[in-house]
């Protein structure tokens, strides 16, 4: 009797757990048959691409030809990143509810979160349909992106401004442009700038992916490489991306270090 | 008392913020023309947006209902998503076992799992989804793999960090009750943790639907291809049909994970 009663209280003790395995076990069988999951084929698949690894010895005469992409990849993700820092900026102060009207800031954060929503790889797929393959395209999507992400963090940071500095700016007398200029921005331009050093790491990886779908630069000659079968290409590819992604990382760090040492720009 | 004014510009500091602007102005002309990106090309071909918008509205929602393969792709993208977070969340969570101090005592294995985590967040997922679309074809399967590759990658370090960062007290004095390790990781860490865990994993899957929907142009399946196809054979229409769609889609995912999210971390379920 006091066995049965024990094995039950086992159950119940692990009612919970049990319940979640049998809800995820047939989710887990039904998404993998969506997905056409074949183990066979990937042991098969990767034990081919071993082979491969062997013929993935960097070519390093390509470097030379790497370092342009590479170069115009990086400038893409720096120019996107800091137009978009600006003018979100701006976003963020019609998105602010300290200083924007209700129906201003409701509809301004409507736009944000669709920004947001979207990836920037179909913006750019969108943007790529009006202004063709290149460079603008891929800025372009970037200061979207940017503007969707920095535009709400940094209205937020202004709305959590302490209200009394501000309303202190405004008591001598301030426009409203002052307020701006001499309550808001001076307040906020720290997190501005380390929201925008963290958005450039981002964007450096993201103009990778943008490149191959049209945005050009170190991506799309990756992605050739493979199109090409040519996989000592890519590898050296790979390696410079790794070393671009690795170099602006230190370069990003270094900087928020240094500006957090110098008492951020005051 | 000395009363500095923050809201002054001293001499020494706007001498040091007109560098910084201009230094930032310079390399951001020079960058514009090196690539040849000329904003005023905003404005000037701004009627190439407006003709593209004119062809994309109305949204043709017609074929989603028609057709059965973009409903079959939306069940794409959400699987992989599914099986990515699922397959790579578990794998994350027992190298993040090995990887944390307090549960591996052997400080080789936890430097090599480090390694590892560290070398699969930095590759990045362009190399990864390609790899495996040549190892195992076109197709949903080489989305799933890169999703788990990179949900490994990030949160194999985050839960680390959840690992470490819990109570060394009730493990010591589980310890000093002549517990086994796996009894310490049984009884104190996993209750610590498990909250975390799950509402990390809602987070992970927020992350991969919207990873796996720039997957799918690089060939893994799902929504994001059917996407690309429609652009690239310019049926504008059915492609902002597949936008809005996309969009609701992340949408609705965000506000689930964080719904999810808040209730767990809130305190409630799993305790």
């Amino acid at each position: 009797m006091n066995a049965i009663f024990y094995s039950l209280r086992g159950i119940r003790r692990y009612q919970k757990s049990l319940l979640v395995v049998a809800v995820i076990t047939p989710l887990a069988f039904g998404a993998s048959w969506v997905c056409g999951v074949r183990w066979d084929i990937l042991w098969k698949g990767l034990a081919d691409s071993a082979a491969l690894v062997k013929l993935m010895t960097p070519e390093w005469d390509a470097f030379a030809e790497m370092l342009q992409p590479a170069l115009d990849s990086v400038l893409i993700a720096l120019v996107g990143t800091l137009l978009g820092t600006v003018l979100s900026i701006f976003f963020a102060f019609a998105a602010a509810s300290n200083i924007a009207p209700r129906w201003l800031r409701n509809s301004v954060r409507f736009i944000l979160g669709l920004e947001r929503a979207m990836p920037e790889i179909v913006i750019l797929l969108f943007l790529v349909a009006a202004f063709g393959m290149g460079p603008f395209a891929g800025v372009l999507s970037l200061t979207i992106g940017c503007i969707g992400m920095l535009g709400k963090l940094i209205a937020d940071a202004i709305e959590e401004l302490d209200p009394i500095s501000l309303e202190s700016i405004e008591a001598i007398g301030a426009t409203k442009i002052q307020l701006l200029v001499f309550g808001v921005i001076q307040q906020i331009m720290p997190s501005v700038i380390s929201f925008a050093l963290f958005r450039f790491e981002l964007s450096i990886r993201l103009s990778v992916v943008l490149g191959a779908v049209g945005a050009g630069g170190i991506g799309l000659e990756m992605y050739r490489a493979f199109f090409l079968l040519d996989y000592r290409r890519a590898t050296t590819a790979l390696v410079v991306i790794l070393a671009m992604v690795f170099i602006t990382e230190r370069l990003s760090e270094f900087l928020r270090k240094k500006i957090k040492a110098e008492g951020a720009l005051k | 008392m000395k009363v500095t004014s923050h809201y002054t510009f001293s001499p020494v500091s706007y001498r040091q913020r007109a560098t910084i602007f201009s230094v930032i102005a310079v390399v951001l002309v020079a960058a514009c023309v090196f690539m040849g990106f000329d904003p005023s090309m905003l404005f000037t071909e701004f009627h190439y947006v407006i003709d593209l918008f004119k062809e994309m509205t109305p949204p043709r929602f017609h074929d989603l209902w028609q057709d059965k393969t973009i409903g079959l792709a939306i069940l794409e993208t959400l699987s992989m998503a599914f099986m990515g977070t699922l397959i790579g969340g578990s794998v994350a969570l027992v190298l993040a076992f090995l990887a944390a101090a307090n549960t591996m005592p052997l400080a080789a294995v936890r430097l090599m799992v480090r390694a590892v985590l560290s070398f699969q967040r930095v590759i990045p997922s362009l190399f990864i989804v390609l790899i495996f679309v040549a190892a195992v074809g076109l197709g949903p399967f080489a989305g799933m793999l890169t999703l788990v590759f990179s949900t490994i990658g990030t949160f194999g370090q985050l839960f680390t960090e959840i690992i470490e960062n819990t109570q060394q007290e009730p493990a010591d004095a589980i310890y000093a009750t002549g517990a086994t390790r796996w009894q310490v990781i049984r009884y104190v860490i996993l209750p610590q943790t498990l909250p975390s865990f799950t509402a990390n994993l809602f987070y992970a899957y927020d992350i991969n639907i919207r990873a796996a929907i720039g997957l799918g142009i690089f060939g893994g399946g799902g929504i994001g291809f059917q996407l690309f196809q429609a652009m690239r054979l310019l049926h504008y229409r059915d492609a902002l049909a597949l936008i809005c769609v996309t969009v609701l889609l992340i949408v609705l995912t965000e506000k689930m994970s964080d719904a999810l999210r808040g209730q767990l971390l809130g305190g409630g379920a799993l305790k």
